[in-house]
This record gives C-alpha cells, sequence and structure tokens, in this order.
C-alpha cells in the first residue's frame, strides 16, 4: 500500500475511534438535562431603528464595546460607523476595493477592519483627525471571510483559503497560520477568555484552535453544507453553528459533540448569521429566506421571529450588554430590535 | 482528503492523533452545569428579564416637550 494510502486509512481510523470516545462521553442528552427548565417565552420584539444609508448589499455588521457605535459593511464601497442610539451616522469609510465581506470593530474602539475579495484586511483608525488606513494585511491567498481583534495589536481572520490567521498590527504580518480546514474558512468567533477561537468552513467542520500554540484542539462535525456563522455561548463551554444545510447547532466544548440542533421542516433557507443573548438562552439567526429566527438554546424549539427586511438577513448581532439585536441585510437596511 | 498532499495528510494524521487524546467530559456533567449556568444568567437577559429593558435607550422615556 502507497503512503498516501496508509495515512488516510490511518486517519480513518483515528475519525472512527475519536466517534466512539464521544458515544462513551454521552450517557444523557440535552432534552433530559434541560428537562427541568420552563421553556422560554415567546419573544416579540418591535423595530426601535432603521438605519438608511448604504446604497447596496449589507454584508457584515459588528458591535462597539461601547454598546451604542456600530460598524457596517457593504458593497456600496463603503463602512459605515452608526450611532444606534440616535440612527446617525457618525462616520463613512471608503473602501479601496468594493467586494467587501467582513468588518470588525476593536474593543478599544479606536480602530476598524474591513475585507472581502481583495484577500486582504484592512485597519483603519478612526480616531486620527481624518480616518487612515493603518494597516493592509496582505498574505492571504484567497477572499477574506471574517475578521476579529482582540486587541489593537492583534487581529484574527479567517479566509477562502482554507487557513485562518492571527496578526501583528504592529508589523502587519502573520504571527500565527492556523492550519486545518480542507475548505474555504467562512466564520470565526473569539472564546470569552481570549485564549482559543473557534472557525466554521465550506468543509462542514467547525474547529476549536489555540491562540496561541497555533494547534487544532477540537473539531465538531454534524453538519451537511457551509458552515456561515459560529458564536461561542458567553459560558464558554459550548459554540453554536449555522449553515447552509439550514440548521444551526449547539456544540458542548467538554463533551466534545453535537448535543441539540434548530431545525423545522419548514424552514429550507440557509442560515447567513447568528448572535446569542447575553444568557445564551436565545439564539437570533438569520436566513436567506428573509427573516431571524429566534430559538431556545435549551429546548431547540423556535420563539419568535424579527420579520421586517425585504431581502436575505446577511449579519446579526448583540451587543454586549444584550440590550437588542441589530440585522443587516441585502435590502440594504440594518435594523435594531429589542 | 484527497486534496491533501503527504506532508499535509501527515499533519492531519498527527492533528488527529491529539484531537483523540482530548479529555472529553461526560454529558452527564457538562449538560446541567451548562443548563445551569444559562438559567442564572437568564435574570441579567434584557430579552427574559423586562426590568432590566426598562431604561431602554431606542424608547423615548418621556413626552417631547416642545420649546
Amino acid at each position: 500500500m502507497g503512503e498516501m494510502e496508509q495515512m488516510k486509512k490511518e486517519a480513518e481510523a483515528l475519525k472512527t475511534q475519536i466517534e466512539a470516545a464521544r458515544k462513551a462521553a454521552c450517557d444523557t442528552d440535552m432534552a433530559s438535562a434541560a428537562s427541568g427548565v420552563a421553556p422560554a417565552p415567546r419573544v416579540q420584539l418591535k423595530t426601535r431603528r432603521t438605519l438608511k444609508g448604504h446604497l447596496a448589499k449589507i454584508y457584515a455588521m459588528h458591535w462597539s464595546t461601547d454598546n451604542k457605535l456600530m460598524v457596517s459593511a457593504s458593497q456600496d464601497g463603503k463602512l459605515l460607523i452608526w450611532d444606534s442610539h440616535s440612527g446617525n451616522k457618525v462616520n463613512a469609510v471608503p473602501l479601496k476595493s468594493s467586494w467587501v465581506m467582513t468588518c470588525a470593530y476593536a474593543p478599544s474602539g479606536n480602530l476598524v477592519a474591513s475585507g472581502g475579495l481583495d484577500n486582504m484586511c484592512t485597519v483603519y483608525n478612526l480616531k486620527t483627525p481624518v480616518i487612515k488606513t493603518v494597516k493592509e494585511l496582505d498574505a492571504h491567498t484567497g477572499y477574506l471571510s471574517c475578521a476579529r481583534f482582540l486587541s489593537d495589536t492583534e487581529i484574527l481572520t479567517s479566509s477562502g483559503d482554507t487557513t485562518c490567521a492571527l496578526w501583528d498590527l504592529e508589523t502587519g504580518k502573520q504571527k500565527t497560520v492556523f492550519l486545518n480546514h480542507v475548505g474555504d474558512c467562512m466564520c470565526l468567533a473569539l472564546s470569552p477568555d481570549m485564549n482559543s477561537f473557534v472557525s466554521g468552513a465550506c468543509d462542514s467542520l467547525a474547529k476549536l484552535w489555540d491562540i496561541r500554540d497555533g494547534q487544532c484542539k477540537q473539531t465538531f462535525q454534524g453538519h451537511t453544507s457551509d458552515i456561515n456563522a459560529i458564536s461561542f455561548y458567553p459560558s464558554g463551554n459550548a459554540i453554536i453553528t449555522g449553515s447552509d444545510d439550514c440548521t444551526c447547532k449547539m456544540y458542548d466544548l467538554r463533551a466534545d459533540q453535537e448535543v441539540i440542533g434548530y431545525q423545522d421542516a419548514a424552514l429550507n433557507s440557509g442560515v447567513t448569521s447568528l448572535a446569542l443573548s447575553v444568557s445564551g438562552r436565545l439564539v437570533f439567526a438569520g436566513y436567506d429566506d428573509f427573516n431571524c429566527n429566534i430559538w431556545d438554546s435549551l429546548k431547540g424549539e423556535k420563539v419568535g421571529v424579527l420579520s421586517g427586511h425585504d431581502n436575505r438577513v446577511s449579519c446579526t448581532g448583540v451587543p454586549v450588554d444584550g440590550m437588542c439585536v441589530c440585522t443587516g441585510s441585502w435590502d440594504s437596511f440594518l435594523k435594531i430590535w429589542n | 482528503m484527497d486534496e491533501l498532499d503527504e506532508t499535509q495528510l501527515k499533519n492531519h494524521v498527527d492533528s488527529l492523533k491529539q484531537q483523540l487524546q482530548y479529555n472529553r467530559e461526560k454529558t452527564s456533567i457538562s449538560l446541567p452545569e451548562l443548563t445551569k449556568w444559562i438559567e442564572e444568567k437568564m435574570n441579567e437577559d434584557p430579552f427574559l428579564n423586562p426590568d432590566v429593558l426598562k431604561e431602554n435607550p431606542w424608547v423615548e422615556s418621556s413626552k417631547c416637550v416642545i420649546i
């Protein structure tokens, strides 16, 4: 047998052993564990603001840690910084490339980042008298699907080149490259303690990575199509994913396996985005069918829906204080709901 | 896996060996703890505890005054 064939057999055997170890750890399910918990009440939210200003599809949005400002990215070639309370635009950042797929707000509020089909992550300083480009991070060989700041000096990116990377913003170079996915990486989420992150990819897998040693620690399977959205539970011990297979799934990190799925026979649109309420009890999932469905994360039941967009919901976000949820859409509008 | 070259495949196998070593917790322990964590936090969740949303930045708390 050739070496390659040998290694492929070994990989399959290891995967079988991992599955067996997971089964051995699965001595109860979520339905039993949450049987004593009352179902979440029906959630009916009102649109409090409709933010108008973009001239084309919105692809991404991200809240500032101040719970008031947020950044949105549109293929009209602009990043807009909004004061969500007043609904006013605070800043507009013209992009060199209008094919933007992601945007991010630094925890400090000083920087924002964007990236897309230009394969680059561009970082802007919002605090200089005129907004300046401070770095163009150029090393990915595929589109930039997601970016998240750890601080003003470090940023994580995920790319269509199947890798994720940690960058040093002072040198503009990659410190660590995370290699293990075999499909385009579509999304990433930082753990609450900032020591690890998870990525979702077109290989239908989610992976947990140690930021410092660059290793893939755990791999989560179950989806049958691209994973477009991923988020950590606020407790840090579970993650949730949203996929083109029209379902969301919760994976328990400690048990290393899927513990509950969020799906409906009537739903046949892909999940584009998701966000969690501060307790993690509610999941806000944006879909291709123009709606955002609200799921009870412990019971797996749909408890509400946000209808109002005239096109695909492409992004959702809940600020740190959990006081609202923002949805962004291909209809060019952002809506704030609570 | 068919798209990987020899080095990549070797790395893949090494990674799987590492991932197999992960110390898995039983769901009978992890799930009740996760459930408890979420339940305790629900009190602070503006979507689930209306008291937290009393000061809603997006709703006018007082009537408009004509100056």
